[in-house]
């Protein structure tokens, strides 16, 4: 009972139960089946194709199938062992049943409820989009209360994951050209934007800190940056001070708040009124424009971030790809690395860490240092991406960091959570704005939609136990 | 005593100091400030900034590190609420708005505290989504600045005058937070505050005193949306970020824990009134174009710098034992009132003559004669008036250091001190509100 069943050696997981096997196969040419007549009824598509890619969908959906039975199979006979010792009689394991999923029957049953008033009341909205849209909801919540318990470490990330989907499918069916090339680049170029922005906030949210100063770092950056330039300063040289700039931000925000743990929110906020400031003063001197500087932006900043950038060739702003090697890097990093192993012992626990010989000062001035590097490099990149500096830049990103943080499933009292979470986030974020802007909703409204999807995605694996427990 | 030593007011020395500093910087360099309409619009400016404060030092208290940042655009969208509905012609009578804005702002914070109690998220996490949703809303209801206030208010965000309705309303705020302290409901909230397991184990019913706490922020924000609907008279939905943040920081310059368990009316206040304060100074030094970033970066400065301080405030507690935060409001507090005393009714005395060498022995020892009042029944001789002056500094300095020397053992403020700062604060009214208005910052008579 107590040992692991090991399912991950073998290529080809096989279930114990044949009638799960069976049902597995079905499944599996079921879908096969839908995908031949959906290939088919494409004109333009090859049979061979369309014959390649419903073999190749099949075999990867039974072995996925088979996977997961396995793995729920052991699971589930573990709980039977456990549960015989206490046989309960059937009116309280009805009540128990009751129990375990009201929350599921009663949230499932309103959102119905919802749908059929809309339905009978609003002419326009039967639709057959808004029924996929009302069954995929549903099927979210189900999921996200069924299956993302045996998830127990990756709980949130599941849950990102299916909103993510959902969120693709939903718009996929009812914005034309959501699926195409240049909107694909766009809600991707800005999901790296904000998530290099996002890299300190998850590290620092990671020993359970805030950094505010994000934002003003991103702005004070981008203005400081083309000042630069304009001086004559050599652009590579001046991308390199920047960074450099931002981490000695970082460091300072690091060294002040680190007897103020408690403040830390406080103490970065002020040194982003600080830095913001002092970085317009700097920039005035001399111009008769104070606050706004003019220049050129060079070409190969442009080139890095703007939307018709190249990389290598590749029709891709490369401020993907430097996203996409930042993530891979942290991912593995913190997973793997000692630094990264001692900075969630940290986070998880201050003294026990502490006794183990880790020097809490530097992991905690170290985040905060990679946070300014990050919001400085996100704010050189929007320069490439606008060609203009402009402070306000980064105020979006005052709390759409925090928020990506949080819907990715980090815990912002540390210890748990990581980068790859933080992506997610940035991408439910990201493609929930281009969705929202696809269905014509403004600014206002998109704030408003993201301010109430954060409380029912942490509520459905941040929540703290119950004061009783801690007792 | 046995224990003498560090008072439980310790965290309010530096809200002391920096506001004494700041109060005087800002009469000698904007004297308008003493007069009855410089402290009449000073009031209305501050006033719901004040009100946002202590509905986020209600919140602070509760512990389990809530900071309602959700604080700002709520207020807005109270005052754009309000707006609305009065531009629409709902809404006339002081009581309607007054049960409209109290009841949004109880109903956000009680929403507020079923879902901590409830779904059991962390506050900031509630806070950081209402900020958002709020936001969105305060743009649907109403996209730009605009319409009219309830025509009632209408008088008030003139600043005229010292006693308008918004001095109540913040008299009354700041009344009714001292009734609160003296219930058994605070000791219990400042206990969950400090210590959440230890208050639940000892039977407090946590989940009670957390809704409580925040309807009576909800109250306070209320009041803070009707302020600052007077103040603006009409609706501003994009207000809402600058006003946490100015919140915030200024419940941190006050000296609140944002941890919890610790924190007053006085220090939200000071704290409020010092980030206003900070303004103003800057306002009279004329940096030209570079004017927003300088504000800007001072705040910051300031912000840091004073939370430096408050780690300072234990070693300087430990060692210096005789210095408690009332001494320390006594004798800033006799400074400032001073100086602006001095600053007020510059204009009454008469000029200076320049003193000859013939004059009479004591006129030349005093190279400058202490001024002589220019009213009739008034008139002393400079020696007269010099003996007075210094028989009343002599006793001003006996009382304080009798006070000083007493005070540091003591926890609490003696009645004495109350009336002595009553005193001096009723002679600068006397002074502000009797004299004419030619007199005042040393016009020409």
């Amino acid at each position: 009972m107590s040992e692991k069943p090991v399912v991950r050696s073998s290529i080809l997981p096989i279930p114990k139960s044949i009638g799960l096997v069976w049902l597995n196969i079905a499944l599996a040419l079921i879908l096969a089946a839908i995908g031949l007549g959906v290939g088919f009824a494409q004109s333009g598509l090859a049979a061979q194709q369309v014959i390649l890619y419903t073999v190749l969908m099949a075999a990867t959906v039974f072995v996925l199938l088979n996977y997961v039975a396995v793995v729920f199979e052991a699971r589930a006979e573990a709980r039977a062992v456990a549960s015989e010792e206490d046989q309960e009689a059937e009116s309280s394991r009805l009540r128990q049943l009751w129990a375990d999923n009201r929350v599921l029957a009663i949230a499932m049953a309103t959102l119905l409820v919802l749908y059929l008033i809309l339905t009978a009341a609003i002419p326009e909205f039967r639709s057959i989009k808004n029924l996929i849209g009302f069954l995929v909801l549903e099927l979210i919540l189900l999921f996200a209360f069924k299956i993302s318990g045996y998830f127990a470490a990756g709980r949130s990330a599941f849950i990102g994951l299916i909103v993510l989907f959902a969120l693709i499918v939903i718009s996929a069916f009812s914005i034309e050209g959501f699926l195409s090339g240049p909107n694909i680049k766009a809600i991707l170029l800005f999901a790296a934007f904000l998530g290099i922005a996002s890299v300190g906030q998850t590290m620092v949210a990671l020993l359970g800190g805030l950094d505010l100063s994000i934002p003003f770092v991103i702005g004070s950056s981008n203005i400081a940056l083309l000042f630069l330039i304009t001086l004559g300063v050599p652009s590579y040289v001046a991308f390199g001070f920047i960074l450099v700039l931002g981490g000695i931000v970082g460091f300072l925000n690091g060294v002040m708040s680190y007897r103020l743990q408690g403040q830390a929110l406080i103490v970065t906020l002020g040194t982003g009124f600080a830095v913001a400031g002092f970085t317009q003063i700097m920039t005035s001197i001399g111009s008769q424009f104070a606050g706004n500087v003019f220049g050129t932006v060079p070409g190969w900043l442009s080139n890095l971030a703007a939307m018709n950038g190249r990389f290598f060739g590749i029709p891709f702003p490369p401020t993907i790809f430097i996203w996409l090697a930042i993530a891979v890097i942290l991912i593995v990093g913190l997973k793997t690395t000692t630094w990264g192993r001692n900075l969630y012992a940290l986070g998880g626990n201050r003294r026990s860490a502490r006794l183990i010989g880790i020097s809490e000062f530097k992991y905690w001035v170290g985040c905060y240092v990679i946070s300014g590097v990050f919001a400085a490099l996100a704010g050189s990149l929007l320069l490439g991406w606008s060609g203009g500096a402009f402070i306000g830049v980064g105020d979006p990103y005052l709390f759409t960091t925090l928020a990506a943080v949080v819907i990715g499933g980090t815990s912002l009292l540390g210890g748990n959570g990581g980068y790859g979470f933080t992506v997610i986030g940035v991408l439910v974020l990201q493609v929930l704005t281009s969705f929202l802007l696809g269905i014509g909703l403004e600014y206002e409204w998109q704030q408003f939609i993201f301010g109430l999807l954060i409380l029912p995605m942490v509520a459905l694996y941040g929540r703290s136990p119950h004061i009783r427990a801690t007792v | 005593m046995a224990e003498r030593g560090s008072s439980t007011n310790a965290y309010l020395l530096v809200p002391i100091i920096l506001i004494a500093a700041l109060l005087g910087t800002a009469v000698i360099r904007g004297p308008n400030l003493v007069s009855e309409s410089g402290i009449g619009s000073a009031i209305i400016v501050a006033a719901p900034l004040i009100l946002a404060t202590y509905a986020l030092m209600v919140l602070a208290v509760t512990g389990r590190s809530t900071v309602d940042l959700a604080v700002g655009p709520l207020l807005a969208f109270i005052n754009v609420v309000i707006v609305k509905l009065s531009t629409a012609g709902y809404l006339t009578s002081p009581i309607a708005t007054f049960i409209v804005a109290l009841g949004l702002g109880m109903l956000y914070q009680l929403l507020f505290a079923l879902i901590v109690i409830w779904v059991r998220v962390q506050p900031i996490i509630v806070a950081l989504s209402g900020f958002l949703a709020l936001t969105g809303i305060n743009l649907v209801i109403m996209p730009r600045p605009g319409g009219v206030a309830p025509a009632f208010m209408s008088d008030w965000g003139l600043g005229t005058s010292i006693f308008s309705p918004v001095l109540l309303i913040l008299a009354l705020a700041t009344a009714g937070w001292y009734l609160f302290t003296a219930t058994t409901f605070y000791s219990n909230l400042k206990m969950m505050g400090y210590d959440e397991r230890a208050a639940w184990t000892s039977g407090v019913k946590t989940s009670t005193v957390r809704i409580g706490a925040h309807l009576i922020a909800g109250i306070y924000v209320g009041l803070g949306a009707i302020c600052y609907t007077a103040l603006i008279s009409s609706g501003d939905p994009t207000q809402g970020q600058n006003m946490t943040l100015t919140a915030v920081t200024a419940l941190v310059l006050g000296g609140v824990a944002l941890s919890g368990g610790r924190g007053g009316a006085i220090g939200a206040l000071m704290g409020a009134v010092s980030l206003w304060l900070i303004g103003y100074v800057l306002a009279t030094f004329n940096f030209g174009a570079i004017q927003a970033f300088m504000t800007q970066m001072v705040y910051g400065v300031i912000l840091v710098l004073s939370l430096l301080l408050t780690l300072l405030v234990p070693l300087i507690s430990r060692y210096v034992s005789f210095i408690s935060p009332w001494s320390a409001f006594l004798v800033l507090a006799l400074v400032v009132i001073g100086i602006m005393l001095q600053v007020t009714t510059y204009g009454a005395f008469e000029t200076l003559e320049p003193v000859v060498a013939s004059a009479t022995l004591a006129d030349r020892y005093f190279l400058l004669p202490p001024a002589r009042v220019a009213a009739d029944g008034l008139a002393f001789s400079p020696i007269q008036g010099f003996a007075l002056l210094a028989g009343l500094a002599a006793i001003a300095f006996v009382f304080t250091a009798r006070l000083v020397n007493a005070e540091a053992g003591a926890r609490t403020m003696g009645l004495f001190l109350y009336l002595f700062v009553a005193v001096l604060l009723t002679a600068l009214f006397v002074a502000i509100l009797l004299q004419p208005e030619s007199l005042l910052f040393g016009a020409a008579p």
